[in-house]
Protein backbone atom coordinates (compact mmCIF):
# COMPACT_ATOMS: atom_id res chain seq x y z
CA UNK A 1 0.00 0.00 0.00
CA UNK A 2 1.17 3.57 -0.72
CA UNK A 3 1.93 5.68 2.12
CA UNK A 4 -0.93 8.09 2.13
CA UNK A 5 0.73 11.80 2.57
CA UNK A 6 -2.49 13.58 3.21
CA UNK A 7 -2.91 11.06 6.74
CA UNK A 8 -0.13 12.56 8.31
CA UNK A 9 -0.52 15.83 7.43
CA UNK A 10 -4.17 15.74 8.67
CA UNK A 11 -4.04 13.53 11.54
CA UNK A 12 -0.89 14.50 12.78
CA UNK A 13 1.84 12.60 15.10
CA UNK A 14 0.06 9.93 15.39
CA UNK A 15 -0.20 8.62 12.30
CA UNK A 16 2.75 5.92 10.52
CA UNK A 17 5.21 7.93 8.89
CA UNK A 18 5.67 6.77 5.15
CA UNK A 19 8.03 3.70 5.02
CA UNK A 20 6.26 2.46 8.60
CA UNK A 21 2.86 2.39 6.34
CA UNK A 22 4.06 0.38 3.89
CA UNK A 23 6.06 -2.06 5.78
CA UNK A 24 3.25 -3.29 7.80
CA UNK A 25 4.68 -7.17 7.34
CA UNK A 26 7.14 -6.25 10.24
CA UNK A 27 4.55 -5.16 13.28
CA UNK A 28 5.55 -2.14 15.06
CA UNK A 29 4.44 -3.16 18.18
CA UNK A 30 7.32 -6.03 18.38
CA UNK A 31 9.95 -3.41 17.17
CA UNK A 32 8.45 -1.13 20.17
CA UNK A 33 9.08 -4.85 22.53
CA UNK A 34 12.38 -5.14 21.31
CA UNK A 35 13.31 -1.52 22.12
CA UNK A 36 12.05 -1.62 25.29
CA UNK A 37 13.77 -5.68 25.92
CA UNK A 38 17.38 -3.45 25.02
CA UNK A 39 16.01 -0.55 27.52
CA UNK A 40 15.89 -3.12 29.88
CA UNK A 41 19.20 -5.06 29.11
CA UNK A 42 21.00 -1.94 29.91
CA UNK A 43 19.42 -1.49 33.34
CA UNK A 44 17.29 1.48 32.65
CA UNK A 45 14.17 -0.01 33.55
CA UNK A 46 13.58 -2.81 35.52
CA UNK A 47 10.65 -5.45 35.48
CA UNK A 48 8.15 -4.01 33.45
CA UNK A 49 4.68 -5.53 31.86
CA UNK A 50 1.89 -4.31 29.01
CA UNK A 51 -1.30 -3.06 30.41
CA UNK A 52 -4.29 -1.16 28.92
CA UNK A 53 -5.77 -2.31 26.05
CA UNK A 54 -2.95 -4.02 24.22
CA UNK A 55 -2.54 -5.90 27.71
CA UNK A 56 -5.78 -7.24 27.12
CA UNK A 57 -5.39 -8.35 23.74
CA UNK A 58 -3.32 -11.47 25.58
CA UNK A 59 -6.83 -12.14 27.20
CA UNK A 60 -9.82 -11.02 24.55
CA UNK A 61 -10.73 -10.68 21.16
CA UNK A 62 -8.12 -7.61 19.68
CA UNK A 63 -10.11 -4.19 19.85
CA UNK A 64 -9.34 -0.46 18.24
CA UNK A 65 -6.15 1.43 20.43
CA UNK A 66 -4.22 4.33 19.65
CA UNK A 67 -1.66 4.08 22.34
CA UNK A 68 0.37 1.09 23.93
CA UNK A 69 0.62 1.32 27.96
CA UNK A 70 3.84 0.00 29.46
CA UNK A 71 4.15 -0.78 33.39
CA UNK A 72 7.84 -0.43 34.89
CA UNK A 73 9.74 0.01 37.59
CA UNK A 74 12.61 2.22 37.78
CA UNK A 75 15.93 1.78 39.66
CA UNK A 76 16.44 4.61 42.10
CA UNK A 77 20.08 5.66 43.12
CA UNK A 78 21.01 5.88 46.55
CA UNK A 79 21.49 10.00 46.29
CA UNK A 80 17.70 9.98 44.68
CA UNK A 81 14.86 11.16 45.93
CA UNK A 82 12.46 10.93 43.26
CA UNK A 83 11.65 8.86 40.50
CA UNK A 84 12.84 9.95 37.00
CA UNK A 85 11.58 9.00 33.47
CA UNK A 86 14.52 11.36 32.80
CA UNK A 87 17.19 8.25 31.25
CA UNK A 88 13.92 6.14 30.28
CA UNK A 89 13.46 8.82 27.57
CA UNK A 90 16.74 9.67 26.63
CA UNK A 91 17.51 6.21 25.96
CA UNK A 92 14.35 6.18 23.08
CA UNK A 93 14.95 9.74 22.01
CA UNK A 94 18.93 8.60 20.84
CA UNK A 95 16.70 6.22 19.11
CA UNK A 96 14.46 7.71 17.11
CA UNK A 97 11.45 7.74 18.91
CA UNK A 98 10.07 11.27 19.15
CA UNK A 99 7.98 12.83 22.72
CA UNK A 100 4.56 13.95 22.03
CA UNK A 101 2.83 15.30 25.35
CA UNK A 102 2.92 12.58 27.50
CA UNK A 103 3.44 9.96 24.79
CA UNK A 104 7.11 8.72 23.17
CA UNK A 105 5.74 7.61 19.66
CA UNK A 106 8.16 4.60 19.07
CA UNK A 107 7.50 3.59 14.96
CA UNK A 108 4.56 5.39 14.58
CA UNK A 109 2.58 4.13 17.86
CA UNK A 110 2.74 6.41 21.10
CA UNK A 111 3.53 4.63 24.11
CA UNK A 112 3.34 5.68 27.42
CA UNK A 113 5.38 5.05 30.31
CA UNK A 114 3.98 4.69 33.69
CA UNK A 115 6.53 4.28 36.69
CA UNK A 116 4.46 1.35 38.72
CA UNK A 117 3.06 3.94 41.39
CA UNK A 118 1.29 1.60 44.00
CA UNK A 119 1.51 -2.10 45.74
CA UNK A 120 -1.04 -2.87 42.92
CA UNK A 121 0.84 -1.87 39.82
CA UNK A 122 3.70 -3.65 41.55
CA UNK A 123 2.37 -6.78 42.15
CA UNK A 124 1.06 -6.85 38.53
CA UNK A 125 4.29 -6.43 37.35
CA UNK A 126 5.72 -9.00 39.83
CA UNK A 127 3.01 -11.70 38.55
CA UNK A 128 3.26 -10.73 34.57
CA UNK A 129 2.85 -13.56 32.70
CA UNK A 130 6.15 -13.96 29.79
CA UNK A 131 5.18 -14.72 26.36
CA UNK A 132 6.46 -13.70 22.98
CA UNK A 133 5.41 -11.93 20.04
CA UNK A 134 7.30 -13.10 16.43
CA UNK A 135 10.05 -14.19 18.67
CA UNK A 136 10.52 -10.93 20.86
CA UNK A 137 10.20 -12.21 24.75
CA UNK A 138 7.69 -9.20 26.51
CA UNK A 139 5.62 -9.68 29.39
CA UNK A 140 2.25 -9.01 29.67
CA UNK A 141 0.11 -8.65 33.34
CA UNK A 142 -2.04 -10.96 34.50
CA UNK A 143 -6.03 -11.00 33.69
CA UNK A 144 -7.18 -10.10 36.67
CA UNK A 145 -4.97 -7.19 37.71
CA UNK A 146 -5.65 -5.82 34.53
CA UNK A 147 -9.17 -5.62 35.00
CA UNK A 148 -8.51 -4.52 39.16
CA UNK A 149 -6.71 -1.82 37.47
CA UNK A 150 -9.53 -1.27 35.17
CA UNK A 151 -11.87 -0.76 38.15
CA UNK A 152 -9.51 1.11 39.70
CA UNK A 153 -9.29 3.51 36.82
CA UNK A 154 -12.92 3.74 36.52
CA UNK A 155 -13.64 5.25 32.80
CA UNK A 156 -16.12 4.04 30.94
CA UNK A 157 -13.82 2.30 28.31
CA UNK A 158 -12.09 0.38 31.56
CA UNK A 159 -15.40 -0.53 32.83
CA UNK A 160 -16.07 -2.17 29.67
CA UNK A 161 -12.93 -3.95 29.70
CA UNK A 162 -13.82 -5.30 32.62
CA UNK A 163 -17.02 -7.04 31.35
CA UNK A 164 -15.08 -8.17 28.32
CA UNK A 165 -13.07 -9.94 31.30
CA UNK A 166 -15.96 -11.19 32.26
CA UNK A 167 -17.98 -12.13 29.73
CA UNK A 168 -15.22 -14.18 28.17
CA UNK A 169 -14.62 -16.11 31.61
CA UNK A 170 -11.28 -14.65 31.49
CA UNK A 171 -10.50 -14.00 34.81
CA UNK A 172 -10.23 -16.70 38.09
CA UNK A 173 -12.78 -15.51 40.57
CA UNK A 174 -10.64 -15.87 43.99
CA UNK A 175 -7.29 -14.45 42.51
CA UNK A 176 -9.37 -11.22 41.52
CA UNK A 177 -10.81 -11.03 44.95
CA UNK A 178 -7.49 -11.55 46.36
CA UNK A 179 -6.13 -8.51 44.88
CA UNK A 180 -9.25 -6.57 45.55
CA UNK A 181 -9.46 -6.91 48.70
CA UNK A 182 -5.74 -6.44 49.19
CA UNK A 183 -5.79 -2.96 47.51
CA UNK A 184 -8.98 -1.63 48.67
CA UNK A 185 -11.03 -2.12 45.72
CA UNK A 186 -13.94 -3.82 46.89
CA UNK A 187 -16.46 -1.16 47.67
CA UNK A 188 -15.48 -0.18 43.78
CA UNK A 189 -16.32 -3.90 42.54
CA UNK A 190 -19.95 -3.45 44.80
CA UNK A 191 -20.92 -0.52 42.68
CA UNK A 192 -19.33 -2.06 39.25
CA UNK A 193 -21.35 -4.98 39.98
CA UNK A 194 -24.27 -2.84 41.04
CA UNK A 195 -24.25 -0.82 38.11
CA UNK A 196 -23.72 -2.95 35.47
CA UNK A 197 -24.27 -6.52 36.58
CA UNK A 198 -27.75 -5.88 38.09
CA UNK A 199 -29.01 -8.91 40.11
CA UNK A 200 -27.04 -11.23 38.44
CA UNK A 201 -23.71 -11.61 40.68
CA UNK A 202 -26.50 -11.90 43.96
CA UNK B 1 -20.88 -18.22 12.77
CA UNK B 2 -22.38 -16.01 15.80
CA UNK B 3 -21.03 -13.05 17.38
CA UNK B 4 -19.99 -15.10 20.52
CA UNK B 5 -18.62 -17.57 18.89
CA UNK B 6 -16.30 -15.26 16.56
CA UNK B 7 -15.14 -13.22 20.15
CA UNK B 8 -14.38 -16.94 21.15
CA UNK B 9 -12.43 -16.95 18.11
CA UNK B 10 -10.28 -13.93 18.03
CA UNK B 11 -9.87 -14.73 21.72
CA UNK B 12 -8.17 -17.77 20.92
CA UNK B 13 -5.86 -16.62 18.67
CA UNK B 14 -2.03 -16.25 19.46
CA UNK B 15 -0.64 -12.93 21.04
CA UNK B 16 0.85 -12.18 17.92
CA UNK B 17 -1.88 -12.91 15.60
CA UNK B 18 -3.90 -10.43 17.66
CA UNK B 19 -1.03 -7.68 17.82
CA UNK B 20 -1.61 -8.00 13.92
CA UNK B 21 -5.23 -7.21 13.99
CA UNK B 22 -4.57 -4.52 16.51
CA UNK B 23 -2.30 -2.51 13.90
CA UNK B 24 -4.57 -3.05 10.81
CA UNK B 25 -7.63 -2.00 13.43
CA UNK B 26 -4.92 0.91 14.66
CA UNK B 27 -4.32 1.89 10.65
CA UNK B 28 -8.19 1.69 9.84
CA UNK B 29 -8.55 4.38 12.42
CA UNK B 30 -5.98 6.73 11.29
CA UNK B 31 -7.35 6.35 7.75
CA UNK B 32 -10.98 7.53 9.18
CA UNK B 33 -9.63 10.43 10.93
CA UNK B 34 -7.64 11.64 8.37
CA UNK B 35 -10.48 11.30 5.88
CA UNK B 36 -11.89 14.16 7.50
CA UNK B 37 -15.62 12.63 7.61
CA UNK B 38 -16.04 13.17 10.74
CA UNK B 39 -15.02 16.91 10.32
CA UNK B 40 -17.52 16.79 7.53
CA UNK B 41 -20.25 16.02 9.64
CA UNK B 42 -19.26 18.38 11.93
CA UNK B 43 -19.76 20.98 9.44
CA UNK B 44 -22.79 19.66 8.36
CA UNK B 45 -24.54 19.95 11.75
CA UNK B 46 -23.20 23.64 11.79
CA UNK B 47 -24.49 24.26 8.36
CA UNK B 48 -28.26 22.71 9.52
CA UNK B 49 -28.03 24.90 12.70
CA UNK B 50 -27.76 28.06 10.04
CA UNK B 51 -30.11 27.00 8.04
CA UNK B 52 -32.39 26.98 11.19
CA UNK B 53 -31.49 30.51 12.29
CA UNK B 54 -31.77 32.00 8.92
CA UNK B 55 -35.33 30.42 8.43
CA UNK B 56 -36.31 32.17 11.31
Amino acid sequence: MDAPPAVREKVGWWAPTSSQWAVRAELAVKAIFDLINQMQAAGTIGRYAIGGAVGATFYLEPSATLDVDIFVTLPMGPSQALLSLAPLYAFLLSRGGTMEGEHIVIDGWPVQFLPAADALDQEALAEAIETEVEGVRTWVMPAEHLAAIALRTGRPKDHNRVLQFLEQNSLDEARLQGILQRHGLTTKWERFQDKYLGDAHE
Amino acid sequence: MNKREMRRKLASLSFAEKINILEKLRDRSVTIAASGLRRKKDATSQNLKVDTQTRR
